[in-house]
């Protein structure tokens, strides 16, 4: 009986058409395909990209060197050394971030007091040579001084959440 | 004893004890602010409110004394609901920005506030402001807003360092901490203030901003800087000396640190640091690879020894080097066929050596100190010297212990002074002698002739109860020490007490037991150098900072053909040397230290050397084996430890006990010209101290100046803070002059080790003042 029964939906190719169903279905379907670069995914405002150092209104970087983004790193990525500057407040003198050992936890930005370090929506980024992804203070400054106002966007938005 | 009962527990305890302690001693912490156990109780804070049966309100811990049968509940709703109100009350006015406080992560408010307080403020109006204070180079009061005013830094003062620098001025909410009249905190155990304070409104200075916390590895290690033999923890990172900080010890330090103990090691990553192998060659420094430069050394005393005789080579070392390092220079001088090794560079009468029984040392351990009843302190500089001797003897003096001095100089100790005889150096020995007369005379009855004050302090000594006769630096480096000795030791006899000297540094102790003394038939340090000698090898040695008579040691060594310097920095002896060895300090290298009580602590480097510094005991021992001396093959510290004292009763082979004459004789104070007295200033006294930066920054670093009695300047015709000049053989140097009325007649106070008076003479003896 089995076998009469697999007779029949060979011959007839009845698995092909059932195939080709799913097949139709799908070409006339709405396409989820992002034709990236063109287009790009959506992305929350928590995306956890490249790092960047902010700055307050007035150019005042804002980062005091509390360490504290340093001890919280689960990946051992961050190096801060710290000194007293003119004024007698406390302030950085090397900040980097190798991001060769980031695992874009996001623990630097949830522990820093004064939302100095931050993660931003730029994802795409590369070095060509070792050593091109270790980012300095004034690489980190850089970045958040090209997209403060995406980040402040982002800030504000999440700040109901925090 | 008492009977009480905290959380269900029963405790008992002593009477007159508080409820704080007794929950200490049961394991039960109470929290607390201004409660320290070695200060008086201010009850300021509030912080340790407990609830007491029958007690309507909760009561501070810390000043509720136990009664029997009490209950006291540490974690009741009562005791935590008013814990929680203090520590709103005060977090009230203190900033609550810890990511920038210097204190953070170390700091007993935070640990308090997460344990104790509430998740978050209540309070938004406005903080106090309290302006910052400047009070020196040590102590950071930038951050006064952090003060919660619980006191503890003027306790301290007024209880420890025996003296109130820092004080509260007005009242209520404006209430603060400041030194008098802008003053500066001097006082040699200001470094403890940052210990004390909770928050972090009293930080150190040299190491603001500089790391956290938990950046820090901490290692164990041992003061090199003074004969208590503190204990340190060395705070590390990257492989550097960050900040070192009391390891507490009853017995030794208690939890306090002198500041030559806390701020020397700003001195260790100096600029001077000598990092290679240096060999003058045609009047020109090269840096030179080990091997060149041991070789180079090794073929020097070779030549020498077999050329002019071994006994052409001299060797010194400071008091200041490890067990290890003084033991394989002797072993290696004695290798080369020369007796001439010596230790103690300060001294100058050295007419003890041969008869005495064993390593003088403190004569009893240091926390006897504490117990004694009547001591007799004779010849030291005691704050200067040893800072935390001198707190000890404080807290003794402050329980009814009579304080006596017998000394040239009449520095304030900062505690009562029973009695006092202020003699010139030349009567130091008569000055005693009339105490063991006077003594003497007390004992069998007979009319006293000896001074008054004399048979004061030898009434005070035989009142019986624990009694100890202490010789300072001043006595030991006196040209008459061992008469000193003899007397010291008869004193002590006579009252049933003991005696014993203080110490200059961290190994005086231990340099006897490595044998770092010469032989009957070898040369003392003061002989080497008033003979020269061919051949010098220097350990640690700054010639012209560390010896009785700078003129003559910078002379002998200029005149050797050959000076091997083996030091940490490169400093004046660059003039001199002929091979120079980087060696590592005490915290680059493991080693011994033996304290003035005879304590061996061993110790392992905190770092690793800088440079191409290596430790000294390394250096030695591979010289050794250029040289082909047998013995040479340690391969840890450890091993040359365990070789020169392994083994050993170190008890019983301390003694003061000498054999010279029972009777010593008293020579007549000789009138001529004006006598030199000279301490070695409290941060002048080694390498590592004379080059930190802070510590010479403090005003006990200045320039020292010429101390004379008022009338003594009246007659030269200065006033106080003229120039003079004062002269001692073929040196000169211009300096200010000071009155000092307390000072005996005929005695010119300079001090010795600085560089400013390093082209003067004899640390004792005569000297001219003259108008600049």
């Amino acid at each position: 009986m089995a076998n009469i029964f697999n007779f029949f939906k060979s011959f007839l190719l009845l698995e092909l058409l059932k195939g080709m169903a799913v097949t139709g279905k799908h070409l006339f379907s709405h396409k989820i395909t992002v034709e990236y670069p063109e287009e790009k995914t959506p992305q929350s405002f928590r995306f956890r990209g490249l790092h960047a150092q902010r700055r307050y209104a007035s150019g005042e970087e804002r980062c005091i060197g509390c360490k504290l983004c340093e001890a919280v790193c689960p990946a051992m990525a961050i190096k801060i050394e710290v000194a007293e500057r003119g004024d007698g407040s406390r302030r950085t003198t090397q900040y980097d971030i190798d991001l060769t050992k980031c695992i874009f936890c996001g623990f630097c930005e949830e522990s820093c007091p004064v939302d100095a370090i931050v993660e931003t929506r730029v994802f795409e980024y590369h070095g060509e040579k070792r050593g091109d992804l270790y980012y300095t203070k004034p690489m980190l400054l850089a970045v958040g001084d090209k997209h403060e106002a995406q980040i402040a966007k982002d800030r504000a938005a999440d700040a109901k959440y925090r | 004893m008492i009977n009480i009962e905290i959380d269900g527990k029963r405790i008992e305890t002593e009477n007159g004890s508080t409820v704080i302690e007794a929950a200490h001693q049961a394991g039960i912490s109470i929290p607390h602010f201004c409660y320290h156990k070695k200060l008086s109780i201010a009850a300021s804070c509030r912080m340790c409110l407990v609830q007491v049966e029958k007690a309507p309100k909760p009561l501070p811990a810390c000043a509720t004394p136990v009664t029997e049968g009490m209950k006291v509940f540490t974690h009741s709703e009562q005791a935590v609901k008013a814990q929680k109100g203090v520590m709103e009350f005060l977090l009230v006015n203190h900033p609550l920005d810890c990511p920038i406080c210097d204190q953070g992560g170390e700091c007993m408010l935070q640990d308090m506030s997460v344990g104790y307080g509430g998740g978050a403020s209540r309070y938004h109006e406005e903080k106090r402001t309290v302006l910052a204070k400047d009070i020196g180079p040590l102590v950071s009061a930038e951050e006064m807003s952090r003060c919660i005013n619980c006191t503890r830094c003027v306790r301290f003062g007024q209880e420890v360092a025996g003296q109130m620098e820092l004080g509260q001025a007005f009242r209520g909410e404006h209430a603060e901490i400041m030194s008098f009249v802008s003053g500066t905190v001097d006082s040699e155990l200001s470094g403890n203030m940052i210990d004390l304070c909770p928050v972090g409104a009293l930080t150190s200075k040299p190491f603001r901003y500089k790391a956290r916390s938990w950046e820090l590895s901490r290692r164990r290690s041992v003061s090199a800087h003074d004969s208590l033999g503190s204990g340190l923890a060395v705070h590390t990172k990257n492989n550097h000396v960050l900040r070192v900080t009391p390891i507490e010890n009853e017995e030794i330090n208690e939890c306090w640190l002198s500041d030559k103990d806390r701020f020397a090691c700003e001195g260790l990553n100096s600029p001077e640091r000598l990092t290679k192998p240096m060999i003058k060659q045609d009047g020109k420094w090269q840096e030179v690879e080990w091997q060149t430069a041991l070789e180079y050394a090794a073929n020097g005393l070779r030549h020498i020894a077999s050329g002019a005789g071994a006994e052409q080579i001299g060797a010194l070392a400071t008091a200041n080097s490890t067990l290890e390092e003084l033991y394989l220079l002797q072993k290696l001088m004695r290798g080369l066929g020369s007796d001439n090794v010596d230790f103690r560079l300060r001294q100058a009468d050295f007419s003890a050596d041969g008869k005495q029984q064993g390593a003088p040392w403190l004569g009893m351990p240091i926390a006897d100190i504490s117990r004694l009843d009547s001591v007799l302190i004779v010849g030291s500089f005691l704050r200067k010297d040893h800072p935390l001797f001198a707190s000890r003897i404080r807290q003794a003096v402050k329980k009814g212990a009579q304080a006596n001095i017998i000394h040239s100089v009449d520095d304030d100790l900062l505690m009562k002074v029973a009695n006092k005889a202020i003699v010139a150096p030349d009567a130091l020995v008569t000055a005693l002698s009339q105490v063991a007369q006077a003594l003497d005379a007390e004992k069998n009855g007979k009319a006293q002739t000896a001074s008054a004050e004399a048979v004061a302090i030898a009434k005070s000594l035989s009142g019986g109860g624990c009694v100890a006769v202490l010789l300072g630096n001043f006595a030991q480096q006196h040209p008459q020490a061992a008469q000193l000795q003899a007397l010291a030791q008869q004193i002590a006899a006579a009252t049933n007490g003991k005696f014993g000297f203080l110490g200059e540094a961290a190994n005086s102790v231990g340099g006897y037991l490595a044998q770092a003394t010469p032989g009957s038939k070898g040369m003392n340090a003061a002989a080497m150098l008033a003979a020269p000698r061919k051949a010098y090898v220097l350990l640690n040695v700054e010639a012209e900072l560390d010896t009785a008579n700078p003129q003559q040691a910078l002379a002998a060594m200029q005149a050797a053909d050959m000076v091997i310097a083996m030091s940490a920095y490169r400093h004046h002896a660059t003039n001199y040397a002929d091979v120079l060895l980087p060696i590592a300090p005490y915290t680059e290298t493991s080693g011994t230290f033996v304290s003035a009580e005879g304590r061996v602590q061993s110790f392992k480097g905190a770092v690793k050397p800088l440079g191409e510094a290596r430790p000294a005991w390394k250096v030695l021992r591979v010289l050794g084996n250029l040289l082909k001396l047998s013995g040479f093959d340690q391969d840890t510290s450890e091993a040359v430890r365990d070789e020169a004292i392994g083994g050993m009763d170190i008890a019983a082979q301390l003694s003061n006990a000498s054999q010279a004459t029972d009777q010593p004789a008293i020579p007549t104070p000789q009138s001529s010209g004006m006598q030199r007295v000279s301490d070695v200033p409290i941060y002048a006294t080694d390498a590592v101290v004379r080059r930190s930066a802070p510590l010479q920054a403090t005003a006990d670093a200045a320039v020292p100046r010429v101390w004379m009695h008022g009338s003594e300047l009246q007659k030269l015709g200065v006033k106080d803070g003229d120039m003079v000049r004062v002269v001692q053989g073929l040196g000169g140097v211009t300096l200010a002059v000071a009155a000092d009325d307390k000072l005996p007649q005929g005695v010119v106070r300079v001090a010795n080790g600085h560089a400013a008076t390093a082209v003067l003479g004899a640390m004792f003896g005569t000297i001219s003042v003259e108008r600049a």
